[in-house]
């Protein structure tokens, strides 16, 4: 009847410890009940052929009475195949409900036609990647209909209900990409939450994450600027509209002459600009306070340079040509010295 | 036909006037048993063609629009299950046999007899209404908060579901009441036939599961109008999935209860002696009826439900192995030594034990606490749905059809013709089914094959396995069909 290929393939690719744990038992339920229906129907059938007396006897003309014996031991048998089901990937039930103390924690919030998986580090993205060997916990809540996260290599399906948070965990063993869906119908957008679930070598993993976590990916240097300027905080105390607040604009800062406290006049260059982000008050701008935070070990080299890329969109003197930059880069040193001596 | 019966008291009740002769107005238990046979094929057929759309467009993938594909899942699934699973059995057979397995002469209100198939024929209607003004698209178990978003037809459906919820009721109302009071006087509750106390036993789902839902339902329907109310915006969603299960469990899954009085029945009558153990047969129907009621948490395993909570209840589930096996015991303890006769009810009652064998089976998987959440909204409880709906409930209809014919119309039906069907029908069925049951390991959503389209044979399989099995069944109903005006007369028993 069924030839062996498909024998082979009836299951998907069991790829975390669960599945691997849940495909024994689901193969013995299996035989058992073929077992159960081969001789319950098997018997039924053969009882009908043996006694098949067209009109001989006379309604209630037979009476059978059967052994207890036969009958407890039917029972029995019932009694024995309901607990094999009860105990069918019981460990797997139990285990499922509380994840391996210290695996991470991604956020799972399913929406119509939208998936968000949320990392440890903040990072969300629209498939869910996770490292074999690394137990992971998942936390999910829908922000509207009710869904269901099913994952079919690693045999699970959980409900995803408005609400509540649902959990629960997976390892993950065998490296590739598969199938992430919602079993459950959702209205718009339901082709849309067909997804993947990436499983990387915990290395890849590490990797991947860093790189996705990079924001530089996919902006401009420029772009990225904005963005670090309206999520560092920059924006809560310089504009971009020439207005001063705590701190002077950002209108028109690059290439123009500032003084300072102490009397001094420097030109807003690329290596000022960087010393004025990582050591703020050891040069204070005529008319301020010394109150900017230091960003030093929290804004790199690379992330200065993109902020520095967007001072120049809002500056006149923002196209300087490139040799006038040059050549005050050529005082980096200087900076550098002072930067020691403020620390 | 039978003559409608003669009660004097009929003719000074203005309610109850014209009843006599007329078929619109007939409060005759057979005239009513005998429509309920049209409107129910009729239905059964409306969700037969549906499956067949859906097999259908499963294999020439058109997944685009999902939208129209889960009108037709929710409408096959709505119809065969509130039209046809729920009340095939006790408006067809219950109906007609009844009375005369309790020695009465009449329901103990015809009233409400006629009133059962006028909500069924009206909700019918409805459903069939809001199909034309707009499906609704939400699966069959209406999940909130999905029901509640804007839908020109959902008031016309929960109206629908309403008077079809209201003619169990009524059903199963007028069932308990007449087996209690209209008696005969010989006819022991203890040794009533057990095809009676499995309608009767059945009764009590109807009509717990009847009220309940037609109320639920109205609530929802409000909630849907208003956005507020019980199962209004906000409300946890397992709250309307807790009811609809409630309700459902019971009036649904044990329908196998009033089947499994018809195929005591007809074990009898093949056999040609009493059932083997009548009390432990009906003290097995009586504590399947009580886990009927009490096991609705099952069907919430894969929606978010507490472990503890899907633990306790599929433990509670599990049970029903023991009254199972032992009913099936029964059954084949009174085959055996049998005088066993009557080909087209042997093959049909065979076909019960294997497909109902199947169905029940499959509640080992998807009631084990370890196995179960993987596969709650999978293929393979569809698939379980559809052997308990095409499987064992048509085989054990067609088990009684075939056994009461020759007596309810006088002729006699062309035997071989209605082997030929049935063998195709069962063969047909199982070759459609078993493919979704694969496919539900391979955990395919529930009735959503059309969106595992291209990447495998199976589909193809299934649509030849549902072509085959149609056939057969027009087949086994043709052949009844012509029998009533081409047919033998009956040789009486
Ligand atoms: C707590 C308020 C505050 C925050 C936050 C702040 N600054 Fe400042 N910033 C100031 C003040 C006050 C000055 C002027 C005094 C000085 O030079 O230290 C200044 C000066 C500057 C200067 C030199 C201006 C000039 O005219 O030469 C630059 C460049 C600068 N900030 C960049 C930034 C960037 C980039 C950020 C965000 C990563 C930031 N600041 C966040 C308060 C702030």
């Amino acid at each position: 009847m069924t030839n062996l290929g498909m024998l082979a393939t009836w299951f998907p690719e069991a790829a975390s410890t669960h599945a691997a744990q849940l495909d024994g038992p689901f193969m013995q339920v299996m035989m058992a009940a073929l077992v159960v229906l081969v001789v319950f129907v098997g018997l039924a059938i053969a009882f009908v052929m043996q006694f098949k007396r067209e009109g001989q006897f006379p309604l209630g003309s037979v009476t059978l009475r059967t052994s207890l014996i036969l009958r407890v031991l039917w029972v029995v048998a019932a009694i024995g195949m309901g607990l094999l089901a009860a105990g069918a990937g019981f460990g797997v039930f139990v285990d499922r409900t509380e994840a391996p103390f210290a695996s991470g924690t991604i956020i799972v919030t399913a929406a119509q036609g939208d998936w968000d998986f949320a990392y440890p580090n903040g990072h969300v993205a629209d498939t869910l990647h996770v490292a074999t060997g690394t137990p992971v916990r998942l936390l999910m809540g829908s922000k509207d209909v009710m869904h269901s996260l099913s994952i079919p290599a690693f045999r699970l399906d959980e409900g995803v209900a408005p609400g509540r948070l649902a959990e629960t965990w997976v390892e993950p063993t065998v490296p590739g990409t598969y199938d992430l869906k919602s079993n459950i119908y959702s209205g718009e957008g339901f082709a849309e939450l067909r997804r993947a679930v990436v499983v990387h070598e915990p290395a890849d993993y590490d990797a991947w994450l860093a790189a996705v976590s990079d924001i530089f990916a996919g902006r401009t240097l420029e772009e990225v600027g904005e963005l670090l300027y309206n999520t560092q905080g920059c924006a809560v105390c310089h504009t971009t509209n020439g207005a001063a607040l705590v701190g002077p604009s950002f209108l028109n800062l690059y290439g123009h002459e500032f003084e300072t406290e102490s009397g001094e006049t420097i030109v807003a260059n690329d290596a000022y600009i960087k010393e004025s982000i990582l050591t703020p008050n050891v040069s204070v701008i005529k008319g301020f306070q010394p109150v900017m935070t230091p960003f030093a070990g929290i804004l790199d080299d690379k992330k200065i340079e993109a902020i520095t890329a967007f001072l120049k969109t809002l500056s006149d003197r923002g196209g300087a040509p490139e040799g006038a930059v040059d050549e005050t880069a050529v005082d980096t040193p200087v900076t550098t010295e002072t930067q020691q001596e403020g620390n | 036909m039978n003559a409608p019966v003669s009660n004097p008291a009929d003719m000074s009740n203005p309610f109850t006037a014209g009843s006599q002769d007329s078929w619109f107005h007939t409060m005759d238990h057979d005239r009513i048993s005998t429509l309920f046979v049209c409107w129910t094929l009729g239905a059964f057929l409306l969700g037969a063609l549906l499956s067949l759309w859906l097999t259908l467009k499963s294999i020439t993938g058109e997944a685009g629009d999902v939208g129209s594909l889960f009108q037709i899942i929710t409408y096959h699934r709505l119809v065969l299950v509130f039209l046809f699973l729920v009340p095939a059995i006790p408006s067809i057979l219950g109906y007609r046999m009844l009375p005369q397995l309790i020695g009465a002469d009449e329901f103990a209100f015809p009233a409400l007899s006629r009133c059962s198939l006028r909500f069924y024929v009206v909700g019918l209607g409805l459903l069939i209404l809001s199909i034309l003004v707009g499906p609704v698209a939400t699966g069959w178990t209406l999940p909130t908060p999905l029901s509640l978003g804007a839908n020109p037809g959902f008031g016309f459906m929960a109206l629908g579901l309403f008077f079809l919820a209201a003619s169990w009721f009524v059903t199963g109302l007028n069932f308990i009441v007449t087996v209690h009071y209209r008696r005969g006087t010989d006819v022991d509750f203890f040794s009533m036939p057990l095809m009676a106390w499995g309608l009767y036993l059945g009764a009590y789902q109807l009509a717990f599961a009847g009220i309940m839902f037609a109320i639920v339902v109205m609530y929802l329907a409000g909630g849907q109008w208003t956005g507020r109310g019980l199962f209004g915006e906000g409300t946890d969603p397992l709250l309307w999935q807790n009811y609809f299960w409630f309700a459902m469990r019971p009036a649904a899954f044990f329908a196998l209860i009033p089947a499994a009085g018809v195929i005591s029945a007809v074990v009898e009558r093949i056999s040609r002696k009493e059932v083997t153990g009548y009390r432990l047969v009906v003290g097995s129907m009586i504590a399947l009826l009580g886990l009927g009621l009490t096991t609705w948490g099952v069907h919430l395993a894969g929606w978010g439900q507490d472990a503890q909570v899907t633990f306790a209840f599929s433990i509670l589930a599990l049970l029903g192995v023991i009254p199972v096996a032992l009913i099936a015991y029964c059954w084949l303890a009174t085959i055996y030594q049998g005088a066993n006769h009557l080909p087209a009810p042997s093959l049909f009652t065979m076909g019960f034990f294997l497909m109902a064998g199947i169905t029940v089976l499959m509640e080992l998987f998807l009631r084990s606490p370890g196995l179960g959440s993987y596969l709650a909204n999978t293929m393979f409880a569809s698939a379980q749905m559809d052997y308990l709906i095409w499987g064992a409930l048509m085989s054990a209809l067609l088990a009684g059809l075939h056994t009461w014919y020759p007596e309810v119309t006088g002729r006699s039906y062309n035997a071989s013709y209605a082997l030929f069907g049935g063998f195709l029908y069962l063969a047909g069925l199982n070759l459609a089914l078993v493919p979704h049951l694969i496919m539900g390991t391979r955990g395919v959503a529930a009735d959503m094959m059309v969106l595992e389209a291209g990447s495998s044979t199976l589909p193809g399989i299934s649509l030849v396995g549902w072509s085959i099995a149609v056939l057969g069944l027009l087949a086994i109903l043709g052949n009844l069909g012509r029998a009533v005006t081409d047919g033998e007369p009956a040789a009486t028993d």
